[in-house]
């Protein structure tokens, strides 16, 4: 029987490794610890046996294996031949490795391992050759492999012989390396899964991967700081490959997916969307979740929100990237969040060890440990310019395969055709800006976009007419029409960019008056000025105005909007800083160079 | 730092890369007393003295010391 301490005290070990794992962390003495604490590790999943062969001392990392394999829902038993034996292992059929029946065998190569280095001055040719005799050599060792496989492809060494060249030219042993390393997957069986040396050493940093020092003394070419992160990879690995991958991403609302709490702060002020820094940062957020969800890994929302509420941004709010329908498991309520992500999990039909647990609330994130250690739990960092990198860092949902389920078909038809359009096109500057396939969507004022338009006025100062500013009871009492514009194309979402402030003339006719017109800067060289400018155009005319009246005071930092009036027709009154439009004259004359936009009104 | 200085940092050491606060240290402490102190621990215990007292071991000189009277009397000799 277990002793009621043991989750309590498999939680204080995993507490010391956390998800994502701190750089630099020194696990050493946790993992030996653990490694020798049965009733933890039998706390920690199902039991495996696991043969590790290598090129290089791992005794270090055993330790570091059997932790992090706890880490990812384990509990393993890790056995190492003695190092430098690859070949010989696999070969002899009476080595320990055939009889102990290891449920998967983690391979580690070194490049010292390379017999087939093109020498100095090869030809291409001469290189592929010798490639396929390295990977040939694999060919015949895999054949032998008994069980599913892990192997870490070519570590790269940190001198280069051939200085800039050694990478990029035959005859360089990183130039061997690469390429080797991008042939053997192509090899394998698909027995045999890799982890990409070159990621995990620009992970770690190449200081910690090569430590000339200790290789020179015990034979392990890397120091002890990068043992639990070369552990934690193949941990990742093999639970992709024994079918232990997490598959659900649990996502709070307030301050995770936008900045701010939709119930206190409204539609309005939450902060989401290119407009502003940290809206930025919760629009890549929401990306991120999006390409997970591509590529087969569901999304679920557990928030302590009413249901309409909570639900608001995804209806309203035109900067979600997440759709409802993006979301398999919708639970917005008052309960705490263990006990709805059982509901979760009950839901979908999947165990709460596929679950993974992204709030930005430390007290939420501790709970959850506490009561459930089986979800992964992601330790978010304050900032969310790096709530991308956190999840990233934890390698939740690795991968060992890609499968036609894992991957929406169509999504990647309709990615190849647009490659095609866009080589066919982008000859010139006409043909580049057709290529973005840019849209302009023409906004009336409203609660979800009031600050920003506001906001938009008063910040702008290169493209802006005069220093006239508005507060946002002025914008929506409805003594102007107010014409904002948001620009989208095929790369990203600009949000609203260009605002336009209208009112009657009060002379009697009909004529318009633009008090302000403002764009960002960000969107200069787009023509999408002359697009907004036939939006005023259109509504003038069709109000009946003959003239459309602005002033434009010079600021200094204006000057390109002088350069714009004289082109789209207007022309000064005399001794004044009015320019007035006559749209009856210069009516189908207004733009001279097509700007390429599809216009939606929203 | 005097002999007993040294004697005490190592120590520390010992505690830390075998996991027990209780090891006790005398000159007279040979490896065939603690259990664990197979050739791996001697990598660590070297890495850890390296750190600790600023200098840089040489695997050979330290296989010919035979207990920590040994070790103590030549971490002084090199940082003086």
């Amino acid at each position: 029987m277990t002793k009621p301490s043991s989750k309590n005290s498999l939680i204080s070990y995993l507490e010391t490794a956390p998800f994502p794992l701190p750089l630099g962390v020194e696990l050493d003495k946790t993992a030996k610890r653990f490694s020798k604490d049965e009733s933890a590790r039998k706390m920690a999943g199902p039991k495996i046996n696991v043969y590790v062969l290598s090129s290089f001392l791992t005794d270090f990392l055993l330790d570091h294996l059997v932790f992090m394999l706890a880490r990812r829902g384990f509990n393993a038993t890790v056995t190492a031949a003695e190092y430098g034996v690859i070949g010989a292992a696999l070969l002899d059929k009476t080595h320990q490795l055939h009889k102990s029946q290891p449920d998967v065998i983690l391979i580690l190569p070194s490049f010292r391992d390379l017999a087939h280095c093109p020498p100095l001055g090869s030809s291409l040719d001469e290189a592929h050759a010798a490639v396929s005799k390295e990977v040939a050599v694999w060919g015949c060792l895999w054949k032998n492999l008994a069980a599913p496989a892990v192997q870490m492809t070519f570590d790269t060494p940190s001198t280069r012989q051939l200085s800039e060249l050694d990478g990029l030219t035959p005859g360089g042993l990183t130039h061997h390396i690469r390429t080797v390393n991008l042939a053997l997957p192509v090899g394998a069986p698909s027995s045999v899964t890799f982890i990409d040396a070159d990621t995990l050493t620009q992970n770690i940093g190449q200081i910690l991967w090569n430590d000339a020092y200790l290789y020179q003394l015990c034979k392990q070419p890397f120091s002890m700081t990068a043992l639990p992160f070369i552990a934690d990879a193949f941990a990742a690995q093999v639970a992709s490959l024994l079918g232990r991958s997490r598959r659900v991403l649990v996502l709070d609302l307030d301050n995770t997916l936008w900045g701010g709490v939709i119930g206190d702060d409204g539609l309005a002020n939450i902060e989401l969307g290119p407009e502003t820094p940290e809206g930025e940062a919760f629009t890549a957020f929401q990306i991120y979740a999006t390409q997970l969800r591509k590529r087969g890994v569901i999304l679920a929302v557990c928030s302590k929100n009413d249901i309409d509420i909570a639900l608001l941004p995804f209806r309203e709010h035109p900067s979600m990237v997440i759709k409802e329908s993006d979301i398999a498991c919708f639970v917005a309520n008052f309960s705490d969040k263990p006990t709805n992500i059982r509901v979760i999990a009950d839901n979908l039909n999947l165990g709460l060890e596929t679950m993974v647990f992204v709030d930005d609330n430390p007290v939420e994130r501790e709970l959850m440990r506490r009561e459930l250690p089986q979800v992964l739990t992601v330790e978010m960092p304050d900032n969310p310019a790096i709530y991308v990198a956190a999840l990233d860092a934890c390698n939740a949902f690795p991968l060992t395969a890609m499968t036609h389920d894992d991957i929406s078909r169509a999504d990647s038809y309709f990615a190849r055709n647009q490659t095609q359009a866009i080589m066919t096109t982008t000859s010139d500057i006409d043909g580049f800006l057709q290529s973005l396939n840019p849209k302009m969507y023409v906004e009336p004022i409203r609660l979800a976009n009031q600050a920003r338009i506001q906001q938009l006025i008063a910040k702008t100062n290169q493209f802006k007419l005069n220093p006239k500013i508005f507060n946002v009871d002025e914008l929506t009492e409805g003594t102007f029409e107010v014409l904002a514009v948001r620009l989208t194309d095929r790369l990203q979402d600009y949000g609203i960019v260009s605002v336009a402030v209208l009112a009657p003339d009060h002379n009697g006719s009909k004529d318009v008056i633009i008090k302000n017109w403002v764009m960002s800067c960000r969107v200069f060289s787009r023509r999408l000025e002359f697009a907004v400018f036939e939006e005023i155009f259109r509504l003038a005319k069709h109000k009946g105005a003959v003239k459309i009246k602005l002033t434009y005071t010079p600021s200094g930092r204006n000057h390109l909007i002088a350069d714009l009036l004289e082109k789209i027709g207007f022309e000064p009154l005399p001794n004044s800083k009015i320019f007035s439009h006559s749209i009856d004259v210069c009516e189908g004359a207004i733009i001279q160079e097509n700007h390429y936009m599809e216009t939606f009104y929203l | 730092m005097n002999q007993e200085d040294i004697l005490r940092a190592l120590t520390e050491i010992f505690r830390n890369v075998f996991d027990d606060d209780k090891l006790i240290l005398t000159r007279q402490t040979t490896s065939n007393e603690i259990e664990e102190w197979d050739s791996l621990n001697q990598i660590k215990l070297i890495l850890e003295c390296e750190k600790t007292f600023e200098l840089r071991l040489k695997p050979r000189e330290i296989n010919t010391l035979h207990d920590i009277g040994g070790m103590v009397d030549h971490i002084h000799k090199l940082i003086g």
